[in-house]
């Protein structure tokens, strides 16, 4: 996890432009929710979105509000619905970046008419892919981290 | 792939969610004179290090672009210093030749030797002036250093001169400031096309090395005084009648890229002078060359 968070401010600026890379943190959070409690995710997604929106304080709150959610779905969703199959998990993570981008870019109400559409039809998802394939690049490493924990 | 259907979310993570979006939607609402204080203690607590260390990460990337620029920089310049030499050895030759132009005042054009790939560059050269230029047949074809041959055809713009080195080449030959005639022609053998031979030297007169041997005005195709070679030694000799020198060449046609075509009314001169004197390079800077179509006497 800790590797994770790291990557993310070491990596990701080598990755190219910033509104396509990865988001190891995402990453990092959505492994925590799976294998701890609903609430454990909630709490976390909460602290990662302040801290998120720490350095984007323009909308201060909602990526706070975004990761909250994913992070509470990740963990419960998880109980619902497990698999053990690489290319769903990669699904999983591209989901879940598409809705905490659209929680956020809606809750932050900074964008609005064809700059929104943009962003949640185009610059979000492909976001959202290229985090979904650095998932799937750890998940290679790092499969036992699918697994979950005791509930 | 499995599925679970039993419920996973307790009170407990239903209350800590709750609080959390709360919590969030309160951010939300704060006013902007709180939220910059929250944001920029937490930035300068909690993500101290880990901005830091994006910081570095940026700095780093940069710094490997800038590297990957400067290599490429670094290997232009090593490429085009790789021209150099050529570039600084032609344009030593052109100034050479710039210095034989003014020297030679008149009767004379400039013509550049377009080389072949083939075994035959080397033995015959095509040279880019032809009759449109003045050129004629049997003109001597000249370069600082010495003779590289003479022109055999003509084309309208381009003609085809007989190097030294070819078998056929001969030329009338005298040791420089003495009466001692011989035949100069291309050395055959091992050294073919490297060195020159001198015929016909009468046994009487004893070359040594490093003598120079000029053209001799015999004939009537080549001016006098027009370097051919230095001896290097004898080759060998006819008991009592002709001795046989080797000579080392003053210019090798292979080398040569720009050529001056002398005029077959220079063939009456005396052009020793013009060849024996050395280069002034202050000199080389007056347009002493006349553009082509040269000028014609």
């Amino acid at each position: 996890m800790l590797g994770l968070v790291v990557a993310h401010f070491v990596l990701r600026p080598r990755l190219g432009d910033p509104r396509f890379a990865p988001d190891f943190v995402l990453i990092a959070l959505l492994f925590l929710a799976i294998r701890t409690r609903p609430g454990v995710g909630a709490g976390a997604g909460f602290l990662v979105g302040l801290l998120t929106d720490a350095v984007a304080p323009t909308a201060f709150g909602a990526a706070a509000l975004a990761t909250t959610v994913v992070g509470y779905l990740a963990g419960w969703l998880k109980a619902v619905f497990f698999a053990d199959n690489l290319l769903v998990n990669a699904l999983f993570v591209f989901v879940a970046a598409w809705v905490r981008d659209a929680i956020a870019v809606l809750a932050g109400n900074q964008l609005a008419g064809g700059a929104l559409a943009w962003q949640l039809l185009a610059w979000s998802p492909l976001a959202g892919l290229a985090t979904s394939a650095a998932a799937l690049v750890v998940l290679l490493f790092f499969r036992g981290w699918l697994r979950a924990g005791p509930a | 792939m499995a599925f679970r259907a039993e419920r996973y979310g307790t009170r407990a993570d239903t209350v800590v969610f709750v609080a959390c979006l709360l919590l969030s939607l309160t951010a939300l609402a704060l006013p902007e004179g709180l939220r910059a204080p929250i944001a920029g203690g937490l930035r300068g607590t909690v993500l101290y290090p880990f901005l830091t260390l994006e910081h570095r990460a940026v700095e780093s990337a940069e710094s490997h672009e800038r590297l990957t620029d400067l290599r490429a920089e670094r290997d232009s310049l090593a490429l085009a210093s790789t021209f150099l030499p050529d570039l600084t050895a032609e344009n030593e030759r052109l100034r050479q030749l710039l210095g034989l132009g003014s020297r030679l005042g008149y009767g004379f054009l400039t013509a550049e030797v377009l080389h072949q790939a083939g075994i035959s560059d080397g033995l015959t050269l095509v040279l880019s002036a032809g009759s449109a230029e003045g050129v004629q047949p049997l003109a001597p074809v000249v370069t600082a250093d010495g003779l590289v041959g003479m022109v055999r055809t003509v084309d309208a713009h381009t003609s085809v001169a007989l190097a030294w080195t070819h078998p056929d080449f001969r030329a009338s030959a005298m040791v420089e400031g003495r009466r001692i005639y011989g035949i100069v022609a291309a050395r055959r053998g091992e050294a073919a096309g490297e060195l020159m031979e001198l015929h016909g030297v009468p046994y009487r007169d004893l070359l040594g090395g490093g003598v120079r041997v000029v053209t001799s005005g015999l004939g009537g195709v080549f001016p006098r005084g027009i370097p051919l070679g230095t001896v290097q030694g004898m080759l060998s000799e006819s008991a009592g009648w002709e001795r046989t020198y080797v000579l080392r060449p003053a210019v090798h046609p292979a080398e040569a890229s720009h050529v001056m075509i002398l005029a077959p009314l220079r063939a009456g001169d005396t052009l020793t002078a013009v060849f024996r004197a050395p280069l002034a390079r202050d000199s080389v800077t007056a347009p002493a060359l006349p553009a082509r179509p040269p000028s014609r006497p």
